[in-house]
């Protein structure tokens, strides 16, 4: 680990606050080309691009700190393989990216990405991606997460994809519509037409799928997305209430909320919409339920006790059992990609705010002032989350926040945002 | 402006009601007795004559106050009276709950709701019930609304 002090001038603009610990600094020289002639002067364009993205991504985080990428520190591709180190140790780096971008004869490109530590002069990872050219960004991020994920043993959240409740208009007028982005708020895109009220969306683990809330039916009903074919269906046919929904993490299941009568229960069913199983069977209301990441256990929130309080029960529903004892109401529990914390929204004396706690309700955490926080969701890398905070007038937006206790970040939407939902890393 | 509209609502009942009374004579024959009224007519009646459609929670209960089934008992009445309608109790919860269970606290009061209108002998078949969860602001409540009648839909025109 470095001290910012050791930061060069070049990369003022990364400098690392005052309090946060130190991050690990990485060079990235500009990636190259085998290709030459007029295709090798594109690839070298795009590589440019993907450089300068894959620092961009880098510098989001909170444990790396990317020196700005410099056109002078052009490799051959040669050296791509076998970087010299002690360039980068002067500058102060630990670790750096070499890569290079190829064009294929179908069109595609193949992007290859190393990462290296700097002081040991040893490749700590290496990743090929051949994508279309239009996925240029996917593959940058790619590269990201290999470096990210090579330095802090985490997943990189980059190739990630958010879904989220895009609102417009007041009163009456009020329009919801789910919205879809990459994680850096490109490749925006709304999925539903706004025609009627929608909420909680939900994406599977592949982000090829999303579960939501629709009032089309008349009452709030579970349906699901298939994005790349715009087809919908409701999750369960019986004319119930259905909300809440959650993917397992193997994205076989979906949990969610069902009201029979007066009473919300968790159920379980194959995300194909068969065999609906119930979970709960306590009179009160149980709702928001989260697996866990090996898909064994699902925490949930239920105010059996009088007020609402977070619970792990085992997948089939047995071993029920309480974890929040913090002395505030606890709700829209999410369990962490990593599985060791618990994020959820705090409910106290008229404020809500967003905390984490360990599976077993120790080490509670209050991240976020609120007054007006909600529906948090993890990176993949579990050291970020997503949430939703209401201003003063009750317009929401997205806010990131990383676990290190820096203030939250606001996301740049098009229209005020809510129930925002992070996809896991995508393939 | 509501109110004005309202008033002018049950002044054509009072008339309509009035041109069928033996005795009076009209310019023009009386129109045919409707089989049923249309549905704003039904709502602004409804809503007279039960003194409100909507009753209120303490935040945070799905309980009936003493206030609610003084009013939902007015309702009962007066769907005992109109066998015809159908009504969809639609419930709110609190605007500073969480998404999810505030969801779950509308339905709840909306299932309270329709259960006391059941329990005063509404037929259960008229009387669904919903959510809007915090989706539509204002206070804890369930509304009871008349809705188009699925048996005779060329009657009534569709809920505005």
């Amino acid at each position: 680990m470095l001290a910012a002090g050791l930061c060069l001038a070049g990369s003022a603009e990364a400098a690392v606050q005052a309090g946060t610990p130190a991050a690990t600094v990485i060079a990235i020289p500009p990636l190259t080309s085998p290709d030459t002639g007029a295709k090798g002067n594109e690839m070298l364009a795009m590589a440019w691009q993907a450089t300068q993205l894959i620092a961009t991504d880098l510098r989001e985080t909170a444990e790396v700190m990317p020196l700005t990428p410099d056109r002078k520190d052009y490799y051959s591709y040669p050296e791509v393989t076998a970087p010299s180190f002690p360039k980068w140790r002067d500058k102060g780096a630990k670790a750096l990216i070499t890569g290079f971008v190829r064009g294929g004869a179908d069109g595609r490109l193949t992007v290859g990405c190393y990462v290296y530590d700097v002081d040991k002069g040893r490749e700590l990872g290496r990743k090929g991606f051949v994508v279309a050219p239009s996925d240029w960004r996917r593959a940058a991020h790619k590269c990201s997460g290999l470096a990210y994920e090579a330095i802090t043993g985490a997943p990189g959240p980059f190739d990630s994809r958010i879904a989220y409740v895009a609102e417009s208009g007041t009163g009456s007028a009020h329009v919801k519509r789910i919205a879809l982005m990459d994680s850096d708020g490109f490749n925006h895109r709304y999925v539903t037409a706004g025609d009627t009220i929608v909420l909680s969306p939900h994406l599977s683990p592949k982000a090829n799928r999303l579960a939501f809330v629709s009032f089309d039916g008349g009452i709030p009903q579970v349906r699901i997305l298939d994005i790349a074919s715009h087809e919908q269906r409701p999750l369960v046919g019986n004319g119930a209430m259905t909300f809440a929904p959650h993917y397992s993490p193997d994205g076989s299941k979906i949990v969610f909320s069902m009201m029979l009568g007066a009473n919300s229960d968790i159920y379980v069913v194959n995300a194909n919409g068969a065999f609906p199983q119930r979970l709960t069977t306590s009179p009160a209301i149980d709702t928001d339920p989260s697996f866990s990441p090996d898909g064994s256990k699902i925490v949930f929130e239920s105010d059996r006790s009088g007020s609402q309080q977070l619970y792990v029960m085992n997948a089939d529903g047995s071993n029920e059992r309480r974890i929040s004892f913090g002395g505030a109401w606890y709700a829209a529990p999410e369990w962490s990609p990593d599985g060791t914390l618990i994020a959820f929204t705090r409910r106290s004396a008229g404020a809500r705010q967003i905390g984490t706690m360990n599976p077993d309700g120790t080490g509670e955490k209050t991240l976020t002032r609120g007054p007006a926080d909600d529906s948090p969701s993890w990176a993949a890398s579990s050291r970020e989350i997503m949430f939703e905070r209401a201003d003063a007038s009750g317009r929401p937006a997205l806010f990131r926040l990383t676990l290190d206790g820096s203030d939250p970040r606001r996301m740049n939407t098009p229209q005020a945002g809510s129930d925002p939902d992070w996809s896991g890393s995508i393939d | 402006m509501r109110k004005s509209v309202l008033a002018f609502t049950l002044a054509s009942i009072a008339t309509a009601a009035s041109a069928q009374l033996p005795g009076l004579t009209r310019r023009e024959p009386a129109p045919p007795v409707p089989v049923q009224q249309p549905i704003d007519v039904l709502r602004a009646d409804f809503a007279a004559q039960s003194g409100g459609t909507t009753v209120y929670f303490i935040a945070g209960s799905s309980g009936l106050t003493p206030q609610a089934t003084t009013t939902l008992a007015n309702q009962a009445a007066w769907l005992r009276m109109h066998p015809e309608v159908t009504i969809r109790v639609e419930g709110h919860g609190d605007p500073g709950d969480t998404r999810d269970h505030a969801l779950a606290v509308g339905a709840e009061r909306a299932a309270g709701a329709r259960n006391y209108l059941v329990m005063l002998g509404v037929p259960a078949a008229q009387v669904s019930a919903m959510t809007w969860g915090k989706e539509r602001p204002g206070a804890p409540r369930a509304v009871t609304v008349i809705v188009p009648n699925p048996t005779a839909p060329a009657m009534i025109p569709p809920a505005q």
